[in-house]
């Protein structure tokens, strides 16, 4: 699998948004894209995850660019800050219905629950569980159709330490597995151990793009957040 | 393609049923109230009133001569049978037809499209004071008012029901969960599957037509009341139930929040429906309501339920229903492709 952005941009009154950004993904990358609120972060994913449409440049997925849906469909999954589930179901109604949909067996969505310790919760309304719970449920659904690419919009935004923890060690199991998984964070200490390749966005430019260590050590990061 | 509309379409049913979306059908009455107390004022009726005669038929010459000299006040059609004055009654371009009453020599027959409407009640009025003038206090020349529309209070008022239902769901319903579905990103997910734009909206479109055309069985299960062409009754309300859950989709799609498509739905919701189900009770109403969208539906709706008209007559109508409602679900399908407000 190689994931090739050309040129790619999205400007929102010519300021927020995303400028022209080109890089490569292979396979098995676990890529945290980092910046402040406002850099650009989800603008970039959610072009990448097709969700929204880029003012300029190219996706291209093996070859296939995102408007080719059935070239693309099921290489890519999306997961987004706030879970998008059918909150009056349950966590079943929700993997069977998407199972169903992707024609994706059922014994899949038993596998899925088992994988994320969801069998406790399996006939629980969506709407009762906490947020990291239904995050757990979210990369599970997204992950029924055993996408290649996993994006993830700040997966661990507004959870506690533990469910951060638990958030993190999933995507730690998941690119063991060897998915490619790109997710954004503004909190770039937290990812420090994780990721395996770490994009900065700052003011809609992609600022830096290397190694965990290299980006530590850099003067982008003393700038960007320096105490 | 079937397979995933009817997974989305009973999916859709199911969150339907859980967020109570059948309840607010109940509600309906208390817009049938609000509706029916806006009525005219006194006062405000027709400036002229339009009458038609048959020309084979023998009139007494002082009424005649009075219908001819008041022409301040009466719009004379000459009419060459009772089916032409029908005909033109049914299509609103007469208030009535005067004809002998054989049962009073000397005196009128006032055939209406409905006995208790401004319009015959206007002729009532002309007609009196026309009298006064000619002959002083002599026995009135209408004696007798028959109407086409010979049925209670409930299959009278069945249309405005019908349409009201029609455009509730289109207008405020479907919107909400439209925009629900946006806000939510739970479009987004759906279309991570193999489900495509063509497919989500026809099933949103099945959808509101299931609701629609439950709500109107449910409304004639109750009232106990069956349009006599039947095959003619569903293909108008197919038609209706198509354009305004079409429309009513577009209108979701142009909504970011499901608060601004409930606001966005009601601001289309009010101004469809009561011009058009008001348009028997006043001529300016009358005039207006077929520059909307709905009265393509109530007029025939009308027809049907209370004339036992056929759809033939209305084939203009069906089209233009049909028609409406495709180019509704183009206008969506190019805002869904765009992303529009996602």
């Amino acid at each position: 699998m190689q994931l090739i952005v050309e040129n790619l941009a999205k400007l929102y009154d010519k300021k927020r948004g995303l400028a022209a950004t080109s890089f490569e993904v292979e396979t098995g990358e676990l890529i945290a894209i980092v910046g402040h609120n406002g850099a650009g972060k989800s603008t970039l994913l959610k072009m990448l995850g097709n969700w929204i449409i880029p003012d300029d440049g190219t996706v291209t997925i093996d070859g296939f660019g995102l408007a080719n849906r059935k070239a693309i469909i099921g290489k890519v999954g999306f997961i987004p800050e706030v879970p998008n589930l059918f909150d009056f179901f349950s966590v079943e109604y929700n993997l069977k219905l998407f199972a169903l949909l992707s024609h994706t067996p059922f014994s899949r969505v038993e596998v899925i629950l088992r994988e994320f310790s969801l069998l406790p919760f399996r006939k629980s309304k969506v709407q009762s569980l906490s947020k990291g719970l239904k995050q757990r449920v979210n990369i599970g659904r997204a992950l029924l159709a055993d996408p290649a690419i996993l994006l993830l919009d700040e997966p661990t935004s507004g959870l506690d330490f533990e469910m951060t923890r638990e958030i993190y060690r999933l995507l730690q199991a998941m690119h063991s597995a060897g998915k490619t998984i790109i997710f954004t964070s503004h909190r770039p200490e937290e990812i420090k151990n994780l990721a395996t390749r770490i994009m900065v966005l700052h003011e809609s430019r992609l600022v830096f793009d290397g190694l965990p260590h290299a980006y530590f050590q850099s003067e982008i990061h003393e700038r960007l957040y320096a105490l | 393609m079937i397979g995933n509309i009817i997974i989305l379409t009973i999916n859709d049913l199911a969150i339907a049923f859980k967020n109570k979306t059948f309840l607010l059908i109940l509600f309906i009455p208390l817009f049938v109230f609000v509706t029916l107390n806006l009525v005219d004022d006194a006062g405000s009726g027709p400036d002229k009133i339009r009458i038609g005669l048959i020309q084979q038929e023998t009139l007494a010459p002082d009424i005649v001569q009075s219908i001819r000299a008041a022409e301040q006040l009466v719009e004379l059609t000459w009419l060459a049978n009772v089916d032409e004055g029908n005909r033109l009654l049914k299509e609103r371009q007469i208030d009535g037809i005067l004809t002998r009453n054989d049962a009073a020599t000397g005196s009128l027959e006032l055939l209406v499209l409905k006995r208790d409407s401004v319009q015959t009640l206007a002729i009532l009025q002309t007609f009196s004071a026309l009298q006064k003038v000619a002959e002083g206090a002599r026995p009135d020349w209408i004696t007798n008012v028959s109407s086409l529309h010979e049925s209670d209070v409930q299959r009278e008022t069945l249309p405005t029901w019908v349409l009201m239902l029609v455009l509730l769901i289109g207008f405020v319903i479907l919107p909400a969960q439209v925009a629900e579905e946006k806000e939510k990103k739970l479009l987004l997910a759906l279309l991570q599957t193999p489900i495509n734009e063509v497919q989500w909206l026809a099933a949103k479109v099945l959808l509101g037509m299931l609701l629609i055309l439950t709500a109107v069985v449910f409304l004639h299960v109750l009232g106990q009341f069956g349009p006599v062409h039947l095959v003619d009754y569903v293909a108008i309300l197919l038609a209706g139930s198509f354009c305004f859950s079409a429309f009513g989709v577009f209108l979701g799609f142009l909504c970011r929040t499901q608060a601004s498509a409930r606001t966005l739905g009601v601001i289309f919701y009010l101004p469809h429906l009561l011009p058009s189900a008001m348009s028997d009770v006043s001529q300016q109403l009358t005039a207006v309501a077929p520059l909307l969208p709905s009265y393509q539906l109530y007029k025939p709706l009308q027809s049907i339920l209370l004339e036992n008209a056929s759809l033939t007559d209305m084939a203009f109508d069906w089209v233009y229903l049909i028609l409406l409602g495709l180019l509704m679900f183009w206008f969506s399908y190019l805002l869904m492709k765009r992303r529009w407000l996602m």
